[in-house]
């Protein structure tokens, strides 16, 4: 071998796999390195025959293998027919024809110096917790922590973090929702000053350096190979990591072959719940770290508020709610189920109160308007299940409107009454399902949430 | 279990006959998706080029959907108004797609002009060679009209006194479809007309 390779390029591309022609760096640099054995490529589709002369494909990236998501097309560059793989098409195109290339020199060496500076203390259920993901990891065994909202699971991962990181480990914290990247960011950069973190997630800005704590989104990781020495994924059952196959392999993928993947959330899903049961352990806290009951939903009927939305009027129930709202002075969230007949009902509340606005998932202010909301510089506002999780602000008041719907499940539901009294100074408040008739959904949260607090009674 | 190509939603419909005996078109898009482009058709004629027929305007949609075809190179996206290009293109003699550069196509990997045709089963006729590299989209209105000739015909192509439609993605200033029209009619076509997805 000739020259030793750039640091810069080990630190960006050691433990990600990468478009050839998309990296910050110059092509003869990354093409030097190919040379010389410091970097590998792998096809980006690999195509195998399959029954009757059928091809099959997966896409070395996302690993995706769903026929449906490829596109067969006559390769202007390649001149015969090529590949492209649907599924992660917007973190730039892979083909039969584009390389792929992952890192297979020297591993970087992270440090081993690391403090944490968080300085508040676990309670005895937490630290219980801490302890058992502590000792899974230490055993590679994938560990689920359930646990309810406002129980503290951010504080819980801090120990076993911490620990990792002390050994030289690399680590990574997952979450399907760019939302609680964004809140996990500042927490983490605070708890562990000494560390290099990185947040990414779509749009984020792109940096070379190397980074011992990564903090992504599920999607993220598809650009990820071999990486971690431990995943954590935090609001595990959240859309769309539960409803996407290809997005849980790619966070299988993203970590080391025999490194444990944990999840947390308030709300496991049956088939989570089974699979760890199975290969891993489990630890539950039904307390919140406040020691206050979870509010438990109340109902209030609203019958045809779609029909009564869609024509102007905003219901007497909703209306009155609102207007308590306002006078008291409590920040309210009010969650629909549909963007369209949100957007309806926007003027109608801002009728009430101009500074009223709206959420969504594609809505551009969407950052700006959750930060107004805490500053106080915002009443409310109006949102849809992008808010159910992830987010804390002191004395919020939650309605839900069309509590019935489908997108309301139980999981749902039991996320969206945790942003309810999380803080200690107010822990509890009005959790509010407005309906057009009952369902199943909305009794087995209600009925999980007063399972959890008689628990939480009795310890 | 047939998916909108733009938001990956599953699309619901209802069984029909057409369905049951297997004649039922595939729909690509949802039905929200479809909804969001604005059909247009605006019809210029003028000197060079006789007729212009261009089908939607540019709107935001229209332009989140060039961006995935053209730049995130989803040619999967083609077929999306496949439909609408063959009802207008259906029985016209000859079918003139604006080329591109060479290069620019291995770049790419594939024409975006010509795979609109290619999923619309339109045959088309490659006659005219594109000189220059260069992207009209980059350029000021000054610097596009006072541009050097943006196409030659081919060397082996034949033109004859008939009508020919050249067919682009988006009309802008016209210089594009101009220069190709001058091009074919000083070589002895007819008459010269136009189709366009979009009218920006």
């Amino acid at each position: 071998m000739g020259q030793p390779f750039h640091a810069a390029v080990r630190d960006f591309l050691d433990g990600r796999i990468w478009l050839r022609r998309h990296t910050p760096f110059k092509q003869d640099i990354i093409d030097r390195h190919i040379k010389e054995g410091f970097i590998q490529t792998i096809p980006g589709i690999q195509t195998t025959n399959a029954f009757l002369n059928q091809k099959r494909h997966i896409c070395n990236r996302c690993e995706n293998n769903d026929s449906t998501q490829f596109t067969t097309f006559q390769c202007a560059k390649c001149e015969g027919l090529c590949t492209y793989c649907r599924k992660c098409l917007k973190m730039g195109r892979v083909s039969s024809c584009t390389d792929l290339i992952i890192w297979s020199g020297e591993p970087i060496l992270f440090p081993t110096k690391h403090t944490l500076a968080w300085n508040g203390t676990l309670t005895p259920h937490q630290q219980k917790a801490a302890d058992e993901l502590t000792d899974s990891t230490e055993n590679g065994r994938p560990h689920l922590i359930h646990a309810v909202c406002g129980s503290g699971k951010t504080e819980i991962l801090f120990p076993p973090i911490h620990q990792l990181l002390l050994a030289g480990k690399r680590v990574c914290l997952a979450a399907p929702r760019v939302d609680v990247i964004l809140e996990l960011e500042p927490r983490l950069k605070a708890a562990f000053p000494e560390t290099t973190i990185v947040a990414l997630y779509g749009g984020a800005e792109q940096k070379t350096e190397a980074s011992q704590l990564v903090l992504a989104t599920t999607h993220q990781l598809y650009r990820f190979r071999h990486a971690f020495d431990a995943v954590f994924v935090d609001e595990a059952d959240a859309f769309p990591y539960t409803a996407d196959l290809t997005l849980r392999q790619a966070v299988q993928k993203a970590a080391k072959p025999k490194a444990p993947v944990h999840y947390v959330t308030a709300t496991p899903s049956d088939e989570l719940l089974t699979t760890i049961k199975k290969t891993g352990s489990i630890s539950t806290i039904n307390r919140r770290y406040h020691g206050y009951p979870l509010p438990v939903p109340r109902y209030e009927s609203l019958w045809n508020y779609e029909k009564q939305l869609k024509k102007g009027k905003l219901p007497q129930k909703l209306n009155e709610w609102v207007a308590a709202r306002l006078k008291k002075r409590e920040p309210f969230l009010v969650f629909f189920h549909h963007i369209g007949l949100m957007e309806q009902a926007e003027p109608l509340f801002q009728a009430l109160d101009s500074r009223i606005r709206s959420v969504h998932a594609a809505h551009p202010d969407r950052k700006e308007h959750v930060q107004a909301l805490r500053n106080k510089q915002l009443p409310g506002l109006l949102t849809t299940t992008i808010l159910e999780r992830g987010i804390t602000i002191p004395n919020i008041q939650v309605a839900v409107v069309g509590a019935e719907q489908k997108i309301f499940d139980k999981g749902a539901l039991i996320q969206i009454g945790g942003r309810v009294g999380r803080s200690v100074n107010f822990p509890s408040g009005d959790f509010v399902l407005f309906h057009n008739g009952i369902t199943y959904a909305m009794d087995d949260a209600k009925r999980e949430i007063g399972m959890l607090n008689k628990g939480s009674m009795g310890i | 279990m047939n998916r909108c190509l733009l938001c990956e939603q599953q699309i619901d419909r209802r069984p029909t006959w057409q369905g049951l005996l297997g004649v039922e078109k595939k729909q690509h898009l949802c039905v929200a998706c479809s909804k969001s482009f604005q059909r247009a058709d605006i019809i210029e004629e003028g000197e060079i080029f006789d007729r212009v027929h261009s089908l939607y305007d540019y709107n935001e949609a229209m332009r989140e959907f060039f961006h995935q075809y053209k730049f995130l190179q989803d040619i999967a996206l083609a077929a999306v108004f496949a439909d609408d290009l063959r009802t207008i293109l259906k029985g016209r003699k000859v079918v003139v797609p604006i080329p591109m550069h060479p290069l620019k196509r291995v770049e790419r990997t594939f024409a975006h002009v010509d795979e609109l045709l290619t999923r619309a089963s339109i045959s088309f006729h490659q006659l005219l060679d594109k000189s220059s590299t260069d992207v009209m989209g980059e350029k000021t209105r000054e610097e596009r009209l006072a541009m050097e000739p943006l196409f030659k015909l081919k060397e082996e192509a034949v033109i004859e006194p008939i009508t020919y439609t050249i067919v682009d993605d988006i009309y802008t200033t016209g210089t594009t479809l101009k220069q190709a029209a001058a091009v074919l009619k000083e070589s002895g076509a007819a008459r010269v007309e136009a189709v366009t997805l979009i009218r920006a």
